[in-house]
């Protein structure tokens, strides 16, 4: 084949090999996927290494989701009153912020500082073990590498993005009735009335339930990536990269289906 | 201050403390103050990044080619990324909006006008921005913090060189460039992707989605600045938590989480800024 040829095959290439990657990473997290379910029949996990995990990928993170969930509150109720005042409806901007916190904004940018705080460290703490052969170790020692280290920590994640985010709302909503009173000038009353008639139960676990699919995403994206890497400090880093574009695009995409399938 | 980001901002000075049993209730007020003493001096490293960047930006030295390589890798990189994720979220975004407005009052006339608002003046930069500093930000902290690992900033020190030149203005200049285009382009794609949408599941003609009658000259303003401060600040962001690295591999992987967390931590704290300053001067 001539070099003209080569150089026209070379779109071609290039998508193919992006999709056979894909297809590579999509069928390594379902294998994981599968190996970690396996270790629930009898049920074999650690539980010291649960609790650790429980407080380190917790107990860490409120501050900071906390804090990011009060200025996406403040935003998102300032960008409803400009909504409001053009329909000149203020008993709406409780409403308008609480629905578009609880069912979006409050599990979306949870999962995205899950998924760039703990996630990514997850991947980091795998990766390093991985490079420096500790991985290697404990199956020479005989213990299950699966068990002791991928299951506490999938756990640990599930179970603390459900709690943070519900933090997260509860901190969004506060921090939006104190600045729509303060600044806003709309009063606290008002802001509680008009979520408290509007908002319905739904739209709060519609969110919660989408939580809990976005830790599932970001813990199996973040081990995965974590157990195969390659290639030093440098692969860590680059297994980083991958684990948080990954848990990226896994929460935008099943967003759209979770909403569309049960919203 | 300057010149000096790594062993001042990691170590705080406990010596002389060592033999002395601190009674109980001394315990949290020095949690506290020790946490804001980190934060009081990662943000003057941060302050020093960022002035030391604008310096760069306008008087260094320039590998040539080097800005032309960082916004290919920023911006042309990111778009398949970017359109995957914020094109679902537009989706997403219209149908909720549809699904509610729905149920109250059934008409959907002014759901593209309202949407195509809100989008331009803050979903598209800040969403975006988001999503895009998960990508850039953890890619431009594994470079640098590799190259601090393996001694190579340390390098470029003993040649009198400081790496912010290097290293952090070419990346800062290529990000606000491309990285701007790109949310601008997010928000294109979040429009169409709406109007998809709303076409689809609501039966909303394109020709009444696509109404601009709401958006003000301001509002694409508003939109502008806060896309361009985005991506000015996630490569300062994340070049700070990069030049920060110590330890090996591990500490890659930690530098590579603060850069997402901090620059989306970042993101969000000028949205509320911007979007309150707004507020008060054009409403």
């Amino acid at each position: 084949m001539s070099r003209m040829g080569d150089a026209a095959l070379a779109p071609v290439r290039s998508v193919g090999r992006s999709f056979t990657d894909i297809a590579l990473q999509t069928g390594g997290i379902a294998v994981l996927a599968l190996q970690i379910l396996r270790r629930f029949f009898p049920p074999d996990i650690d539980m010291r290494e649960l609790r650790r995990n429980l407080y380190n990928m917790g107990n860490r993170s409120v501050v900071i989701v906390a804090i990011s969930s009060f200025f996406v509150g403040i935003t998102m109720v300032v960008q409803a009153t400009i909504l409001v005042q053009e329909l000149g409806a203020y008993s709406l901007v409780g409403w308008g912020s609480a629905y578009i916190v609880l069912r979006e904004l409050g599990p979306v940018f949870v999962a995205l500082m899950f998924s760039g705080r703990v996630g990514a460290n997850n991947t980091a703490d795998l990766a390093t073990m991985v490079v420096t052969e500790q991985v290697d170790g404990l199956r020479a020692l005989g213990i299950d590498p699966i068990s002791f280290l991928i299951v506490p920590r999938v756990l640990a994640m599930i179970v603390m993005c459900f709690t943070l985010t519900v933090i997260g709302d509860a901190v969004a909503l506060g921090g939006a009735a104190i600045i729509a009173d303060r600044m806003l000038s709309i009063d606290i009353y008002v802001f509680w009335k008009g979520v408290r008639d509007l908002v319905h139960m739904w739209d709060m676990w519609l969110g919660l339930v989408k939580s809990v699919g976005f830790s599932v995403i970001i813990a199996m994206s973040s081990c995965y990536y974590g157990l195969n890497v390659s290639g030093g400090a440098p692969g860590v880093g680059r297994a980083v990269n991958a684990s948080v574009v990954t848990s990226a695009v896994g929460i935008f995409i099943s967003d759209y289906i979770i909403t569309f399938l049960i919203g | 201050m300057r010149g000096r980001l790594d062993a001042s901002a990691q170590a705080p000075d406990e010596a002389g403390d060592e033999g002395r049993v601190a009674p109980f209730w001394e315990g949290p007020p020095r949690s506290v103050g020790a946490a804001f003493l980190d934060l009081w001096r990662a943000g003057l490293a941060l302050w020093s990044v960022f002035i030391r960047t604008l310096y760069y930006t306008f008087r260094g030295r320039r590998e040539k080619g080097d800005v032309l390589k960082y916004a290919l890798e920023m911006g042309n990189r990111s778009i398949f990324f970017m359109t995957v994720t914020m094109g679902f979220t537009g989706m997403l975004f219209v149908h909720q909006a549809a699904y509610q407005l729905n149920q109250i009052t059934g008409d959907l006339q002014l759901v593209g006008a309202a949407y195509i608002e809100l989008t331009i003046r803050d979903l598209a930069a800040s969403i975006g921005g988001v999503v895009l500093a998960t990508r850039v930000g953890a890619g431009i902290a594994a470079e640098i913090g590799s190259m601090v690992v393996t001694d190579q900033v340390d390098a470029m020190r003993m040649c009198g060189t400081d790496p912010v030149e290097y290293l952090v203005s070419p990346r800062f200049i290529a990000s606000v460039f491309s990285g701007t285009a790109v949310l601008v382009y997010t928000a294109f794609i979040m429009v169409v992707t709406g109007m998809i949408s709303a076409n689809l599941y609501f039966d909303v003609n394109p020709k009444i989605f696509f109404n601009f009658s709401f958006v003000d000259w301001h509002e694409v303003l508003t939109g502008l600045v806060k896309c361009v401060a985005y991506c000015a600040a996630i490569p300062v962001v994340s070049s700070y938590c990069g030049l920060s690295t110590f330890g090996g591999s591990e500490g890659v992987g930690w530098a590579t989480t603060r850069a997402v967390v901090n620059s989306a931590v970042a993101i969000i704290l000028l949205d509320a800024i911007i979007s309150t300053s707004a507020f008060f001067i054009f409403y």
